[in-house]
């Protein structure tokens, strides 16, 4: 499909800086990317959480742009910004009116070189503060906030950076002092560990030279980030039960699965959306549409650099058994594994991905951040269609196979409990 | 190659943005279209907003819009439920309906290819919804299971007890969108199919389209599928009733609870006022952005909240202001002081500088709130819903610019009450009670999850 090509410039500084540029002149916007190749799967257990609160260590002012002032020029350029954290990487971006490219590209190179000499003591105390906030507000004032770091702690052995939670233990976030933040940043903020990428208007030559201009004289330490972690496997299924402030029973069941953009990757996300994608999917219909046994029933397939996650996720209604929830999700499984899907559930599936896809292509600092994760994971930022092609590939027969590959394999099944309930 | 990095990098030559048009018409049994044609992509939205959210709803019977808006794709024309979700389903298209306290929104997305299926799907839920018992029962045993759930959401059951303290009881905005347990027990199928044949209305109700179509297959589809819409009764407007607010303070028990959500405001002006545009400023500089000031207090200086916002909300008979943020349990007392000592500080004016920052925003964002069809149409809806003038956006930037220091000012004496603040904390009752038994903000009450008093 045409629109799905989306061209592209790409090159590298000296210093080790990928950039990529794509020009998009629909509308007089800009957006910049950058992805750092650092996340929470560079952490040490004991150490957790760092990566993430990092990211709020960069809002907070650079050798030339003090405190608050990252925020205060973009939003007064009209521009929208934030960064986030994953396992794997690190974004920040902004998305401003075109004649503003090069305040963005100043302050994220000045972020990107010269963020040490702004950073004190007392920013690192507020922020510490705001994270502890974060992960209150997020987690555990949440119902079933826990329930995630609970089943990464089952999923992954205790030395895979997978085991723990992107924001971190409370424990490990209060302990950080300045050398931890210090020296975090030299190992891993160095250009060649960075993508940049700008899309939308902008005329090529003056970007490149801006970019030379503000990014060029960023010393690099030549560190380029490379994690290899095996996919783990569980001897035999793990079952856990915890107490929370909820009303309903719930179950979480995971197993490990294939890498991002590997193998059974796209397969799985397939079969997600026909276990529990719409109302005529397999688990939805059955489970909260005849039975009603559950309120609701979701499924994934997270995938990141070193390992997926399948997991499907379902809500007893009040007085229902969630062995009854289990035994209809694992016969679903079952099934899947012997009959497949029928041509009319594929086509279903793969029509809504690929409508997905189209608008996703609407706002130009979401095909930014594609454009630098097609280049994390494929090392191709125009991989739309390849991408497509994977979905386009998924038959009968493979979702058949790799059901049966993963669904007979051991799994973790976390189920969290009312109050007073907790006995196993 | 050598730079000076301290030199703030001005902007290039100003940008040209075009607005893009607005086509409006009015179909012969009254439902009025607003139109806007991108050929980006090939991809269309629909959104239909019928006015009839819920309050409308009969007072004992909470909950009967939003149950109306649940059950009219449970079936309709020549389809069930499932094989009807599966229509749209295999053509790639989406449709969603939802309710709130104003409107009832069908919601359609799809490829352009796929147009005409997907808006005669559409037009048969509008047109021929099936309304069966069966489903109607199912469809509430849900909204009965979510009740449940909400008991365990603390922003939820804020945003609940505030809207019905600041609205007061004889106020049909201060009731739940979702209704109560007892209420929704009360509602039937028949009232759901009256509910339509007497509120779903043609003249009662804006389209919007927004993408890749041209305006003549447009209106032949209009004409085609959605001519044979009746003109139902009229609607009988709900009474509203508005008691001024008073100080309070209002504890919802979460026994156990490591944060607070709080939520201190005030019922306000509906979207209609003249001084629109400077509260909008004003309320830029006091919580509507990251750097402003409330956020800057709370998070930035204190660290104790992730994040705090102000915001002045409208419905169509109705406003409210609300500074909402959550903080752990002992830092409470703190944060609700400096959040009134905010309060009290705006109503002694803004500084040049804090204006110019907040009108330079809002001007250069204009465009960005233009780049997908989504926005378009949520752009479009506003002006549906608020009953706008069609050229508002034409003249929505002379409009920011031309707000002075002086009506900013004003606009903060005018909107800020602080003899109405009304303060809500969804928290551990004891701990709470113990910080704020003396506190100089107003009475403490105790609330259920209505927000109802009871102690």
């Amino acid at each position: 499909m045409n629109l799905l090509n989306i061209k592209y410039e790409k090159y590298k500084l000296p210093n080790g800086l990928e950039v990529i540029l794509h020009q998009n002149k629909n509308l007089p916007l800009v957006a910049v990317n950058i992805w750092y190749k650092v996340g929470s799967a560079y952490e040490k257990r004991g150490k957790t959480g760092i990566a993430h609160l990092f990211e709020h260590m960069m809002f907070q002012g650079s050798e030339n742009a003090a405190k608050e002032m990252h925020f205060r020029f973009i939003q007064e350029a009209g521009g929208t910004l934030n960064g986030s954290t994953t396992f794997d990487r690190t974004n920040y971006y902004e998305k401003l009116p075109a004649n503003f490219l090069e305040l963005a590209l100043w302050l994220e190179s000045d972020r990107m070189g010269f963020l040490l000499p702004a950073l004190t003591l007392e920013k690192l105390d507020n922020q510490k503060g705001v994270v502890a906030n974060e992960r209150l507000e997020r987690y555990e004032n949440q119902p079933y906030g826990l329930a995630w770091e609970k089943l990464l702690g089952c999923l992954f052995p205790e030395n895979h950076p997978y085991s723990w939670p992107t924001i971190g233990y409370l424990d490990d976030i209060k302990s950080y002092t300045l050398e931890d933040v210090t020296g975090f940043f030299k190992n891993y903020y160095s250009p060649s560990n960075a993508c940049l990428v700008v899309a939308g208007d902008f005329e090529s030559v003056q970007c490149k030279d801006l970019i030379e201009k503000y990014f060029g004289g960023i010393p690099s330490n030549g560190y380029s980030s490379k994690n290899s972690f095996e996919i783990p496997s569980l001897d035999k299924t793990i079952q856990v039960k915890y107490e929370d402030n909820v009303q309903l029973e719930r179950i979480y069941i995971a197993w490990h699965s294939d890498k991002a953009y590997t193998n059974d990757d796209a397969g799985l996300d397939i079969i997600s959306d026909i276990l529990c994608g719409s109302k005529n999917s397999r688990l939805y219909k059955k489970l909260v549409y005849e039975k009603e046994i559950a309120q609701d029933v979701s499924a994934m397939q997270i995938s990141g650099e070193l390992s997926g996650i399948f997991m499907i996720i379902a809500t007893a209604k009040p007085g229902k058994d969630i062995d009854e929830l289990k035994k209809e999700i694992f016969y679903e499984l079952q099934n899947l594994q012997e009959n497949g899907v029928t041509a009319r559930e594929l086509v279903r599936c793969k029509n809504g991905i690929k409508s997905s896809f189209i608008y996703s292509l609407q706002q130009i600092d979401n095909l930014a951040d594609h454009l630098n994760a097609y280049n994390f994971y494929f090392s191709e930022p125009n991989s739309f269609i390849k991408d497509l092609e994977r979905y386009e590939g998924v038959n009968n027969d493979s979702v058949k196979s790799i059901s049966k590959r993963y669904f007979t394999k051991p799994n973790v099944q976390l189920t969290v409990v009312p109050q007073g309930k907790g006995s196993l | 190659m050598s730079i000076d990095r301290s030199k703030i990098p001005h902007p290039f030559q100003e940008i040209k943005f075009t607005l893009p048009e607005i086509k409006n018409f009015i179909l012969s049994n009254g439902l009025k279209v607003l139109f806007v044609q991108r050929e980006f992509l090939p991809i269309i939205r629909m959104n239909l907003i019928t006015g009839c959210g819920s309050i409308f709803d009969p007072i004992i019977k909470n909950g009967l819009a939003n149950l109306f808006s649940m059950m009219i794709d449970e079936g309709a024309g020549d389809y069930n439920a499932l094989e009807l979700s599966e229509e749209f389903d295999i053509l790639g298209s989406s449709f969603n309906a939802s309710c709130n306290h104003d409107n009832i929104f069908l919601l359609v997305r799809t490829l352009s290819e796929n147009f005409e299926r997907s808006f005669e799907l559409f037009c048969s839920i509008i047109l021929k919804p099936h309304f069966n018992d069966q489903d109607f029962q199912r469809e509430r045993r849900k909204v009965e299971v979510k009740l449940l759930q909400q008991k365990d959401e603390p922003e939820e059951l804020a945003y609940i007890a505030f809207n019905h303290i600041v609205h007061g009881k004889n106020n049909p905005y201060a009731f739940p969108v979702l209704g109560y347990e007892e209420s929704i027990q009360k509602l039937s199928i028949d009232e759901i199919i009256k509910f339509y044949n007497k509120n779903f209305s043609p003249d009662n109700s804006y389209l919007i389209v927004v993408g890749n179509i041209s305006e003549a297959d447009l209106t032949a589809s209009l004409e085609n599928y959605l001519s044979n819409w009746r003109i139902k009764s009229d609607l009988i407007k709900p009474k509203f009733e508005f008691a001024k607010n008073r100080k309070s303070i209002s504890i919802l028990n979460k026994e156990g609870a490591v944060q607070t959500e709080i939520r201190v405001g005030h019922r306000s002006s509906s979207r209609n006022t003249p001084d629109y545009f400077s509260k909008t400023m004003m309320n830029s500089i006091l919580g509507g952005q990251f750097t402003s000031r409330i956020n800057l207090n709370l998070r930035e200086a204190k660290g104790f909240t992730y994040g705090a916002t102000s915001n002045f909300s409208y419905y169509i008979n109705s406003g409210e202001f609300c500074v909402s943020t959550s903080v752990s349990t002992e830092n409470t007392l703190e944060a609700v002081t400096e959040i009134l000592n905010e309060l009290e500080n705006i109503k002694t004016g803004v500084t040049p500088d804090e204006l110019d920052f907040a009108r330079s925003s809002m001007v250069r964002k204009f465009p960005s709130q233009f780049e997908s069809d989504d926005q378009i149409a949520s752009n479009l809806s506003l002006l549906a819903i608020q009953n706008l003038p069609y050229d508002y956006y034409d003249k929505y930037l002379d409009n920011i610019k031309s707000v002075s220091i002086e009506e900013v000012n004003q606009a903060a004496v005018k909107n800020i009450k602080l003899d109405e603040m009304s303060i809500v904390l969804v928290g551990d009752k004891n701990k709470l009670l113990n910080s704020f038994a003396s506190s100089r903000f107003g009475d403490v009450q105790i609330i259920n999850e209505k927000g109802e008093i009871v102690q």
